[in-house]
């Protein structure tokens, strides 16, 4: 697993993929730097990380989650990889998680480096005191666990499509309704591609989008459902799938 | 045949079916140790497919496969530790340098790093291993594809089509280079190709798939000696000849219609007609009747593969 791993990283190292790391917590800078009320009290942590994540959660998290799947499995379409690395001495559930957990890793990377980017605003404001950890840790964690099952969703695409495109589509399909069904009470819950966003945003948000008012097993458990169906279908496929 | 020798590969009954239609038929292929076994069929008559079985890429519909004496679907991890393999086209990462490439490759199969260098050296790409491979020709990126099929130090050494999309120089360089691995490391080697004239030079043993039907397997030699030319012999009473021209020690052969010589050399010939003419045999033609290695193959695998 270790060796699969340390293989991957050489792949992804030099890759473009990195760019995309910076590209949500950058524009995200700009609504914290733009957006908020200036003033001399204290910097407003909980109202910051509501307009910050808002965009990140509600798309880019989404969005980068099947890019990152795609672009993985993209250098292995492009230039035979899947053969060489399955001819090799690993086993195809190897090759399928460590695909996966590098997926999560670059999300964890975005996350952090979001958060980075926030708690540099906050303490050019001079706000070292009171920054609310709890709430903070919660949001971005959250959101990343809120991104697993769709990291298994897209990936499982990614690896079925040739084509870079396809996977792609599937993702923005999925991800555009969130603006409404962010607001539906009824849909909001049970839609994976809206978790990031309410595990994101504090809870006791001004904004007060419709599926908010739910309890927390509620959403872990279609976060957790999902992700399991998801995976498993895509690690079965891949198990499979002929070369 | 080298029949009495280790077998390295066999496959008993291999048939893959898409579609309802086999695309790989009750294929018996049999490689011994120390083999350069061409694996010959015209496009499209499964030579691939086969290959992909053989490496656990795809999964048969029916049929074993044992590769070192071990069953591919229950040891295919320990089977593959032993495989190095080029299928189809190589395999690259193109933002990657040469060096780069072997590496994550390297780390799959946990080789020493001083292997990179060696295989670099063998396929002559060691100037060039700091360059992204996206920029290779063809034939750089088809000797990368070799030197990554080189770098476990397999005992079993899976090419398909290595010479594919080559210019002339390429491909006799792939040759030379194919030819000096069994001596150089022990290997055995499968080598898939179109073309008979390019394994020729370095098989030692010939399996022919056509419609993914194994029509012949044997050695090169025996392929060669079905390829000589004859002397066709026309005469009077052929039967009589025939038993003539053996109790004198000339290799002649009679299948109830054509007389023929096997040897073709000026003095057998000439020694035969001799005989013939003594024996007051009327000796209406003598006529060489040549068959090449190719056009063996052509017969044998039918006109599909030429367009």
């Amino acid at each position: 697993m270790i060796r699969m791993f340390r293989s991957e990283w050489m792949k992804i190292r030099r890759s473009v993929i990195w760019l995309l790391v910076a590209v949500s917590p950058l524009i995200a800078a700009l609504f914290g730097l733009f957006g908020l009320k200036k003033g001399g009290e204290d910097f407003p942590w909980i109202e910051a990380l509501s307009l910050m994540s808002v965009l990140h959660a509600m798309f880019f998290l989404p969005l980068l989650t099947g890019i990152y799947a795609a672009l993985i499995c993209r250098f292995e379409h492009t230039g035979g990889g899947w053969k060489a690395i399955l001819a090799a001495p690993v086993s195809r559930t190897q090759v399928y998680v460590v695909k996966f957990v590098i997926v999560m890793l670059m999300l964890a990377a975005t996350q952090l480096l979001l958060l980075i980017v926030l708690l540099l605003l906050g303490l050019s404001h001079g706000s070292a005191e009171g920054i609310p950890w709890r709430e903070l840790a919660s949001s971005f964690i959250g959101g990343w666990i809120a991104c697993f099952p769709l990291a298994a969703l897209q990936l499982f695409v990614s690896v079925a499509f040739q084509s870079f495109a396809a996977p792609l589509a599937v993702n923005v399909v999925l991800t555009l309704p969130n603006i409404l069904v962010a607001n539906s009470e009824r849909f909001g819950p049970y839609d994976p591609w809206v978790q990031p966003m309410l595990a994101m945003i504090p809870r006791d948000d001004t904004y007060g989008y419709g599926a908010f008012n739910l309890p927390m097993e509620t959403l872990f458990g279609v976060v957790a459902g999902s992700f399991v169906l998801f995976f498993v279908v895509g690690w079965t496929y891949f198990a499979r799938k002929a070369v | 045949m080298s029949a009495n020798q280790e077998l390295i590969l066999e496959t008993n009954g291999l048939t893959k079916r898409l579609g309802g239609k086999p695309v790989v038929n009750a294929v018996n292929l049999k490689i011994s140790r120390g083999d350069i076994y061409g694996f010959l069929g015209p496009n499209g008559a499964g030579k691939t497919t086969t290959i992909r079985m053989l490496l656990g890429l795809a999964k048969p519909t029916s049929g074993t496969i044992r590769v070192f004496g071990k069953d591919i679907r229950k040891e295919r991890l320990a089977i593959l530790r032993k495989v190095g393999s080029l299928v189809e086209y190589p395999s690259y990462y193109g933002h990657l340098t040469a060096t780069e490439n072997l590496e994550a490759v390297r780390r799959l199969l946990g080789v020493p790093r001083s292997r990179i260098d060696e295989v670099l050296s063998i396929v002559r790409l060691t100037k060039e291993a700091k360059r992204p491979v996206k920029g290779f020709s063809l034939g750089m990126k088809q000797r990368l594809g070799i030197a990554t099929a080189l770098l476990g130090n397999p005992e079993l050494l899976i090419l398909d089509e290595p010479t594919n999309g080559l210019d002339p120089a390429g491909i006799q360089e792939i040759r030379e280079l194919i030819k000096s691995l069994p001596q150089s490391s022990g290997v055995t080697i499968l080598i898939s190709s179109h073309l008979l004239s390019e394994v020729e030079q370095m098989a030692t043993q010939v399996g022919i798939i056509s419609k993914g039907s194994l029509i012949y397997q044997d050695g090169i030699q025996q392929l060669r000696e079905q390829a000589k030319g004859r002397i066709r012999l026309g005469v009077s009473d052929p039967e009589s000849a025939w038993k003539l021209l053996l109790s004198c020690g000339l290799p002649a052969d009679w299948d109830h219609g054509k007389l023929s010589l096997t040897r073709t050399d000026n003095r057998t010939v000439a020694e035969a007609v001799a005989r013939l003419v003594e024996h007051s045999h009327l000796v209406y033609r003598v006529e060489e009747e040549t068959a090449s290695l190719e056009s063996i193959f052509l017969e044998m695998t039918g006109s599909e593969g030429s367009l």
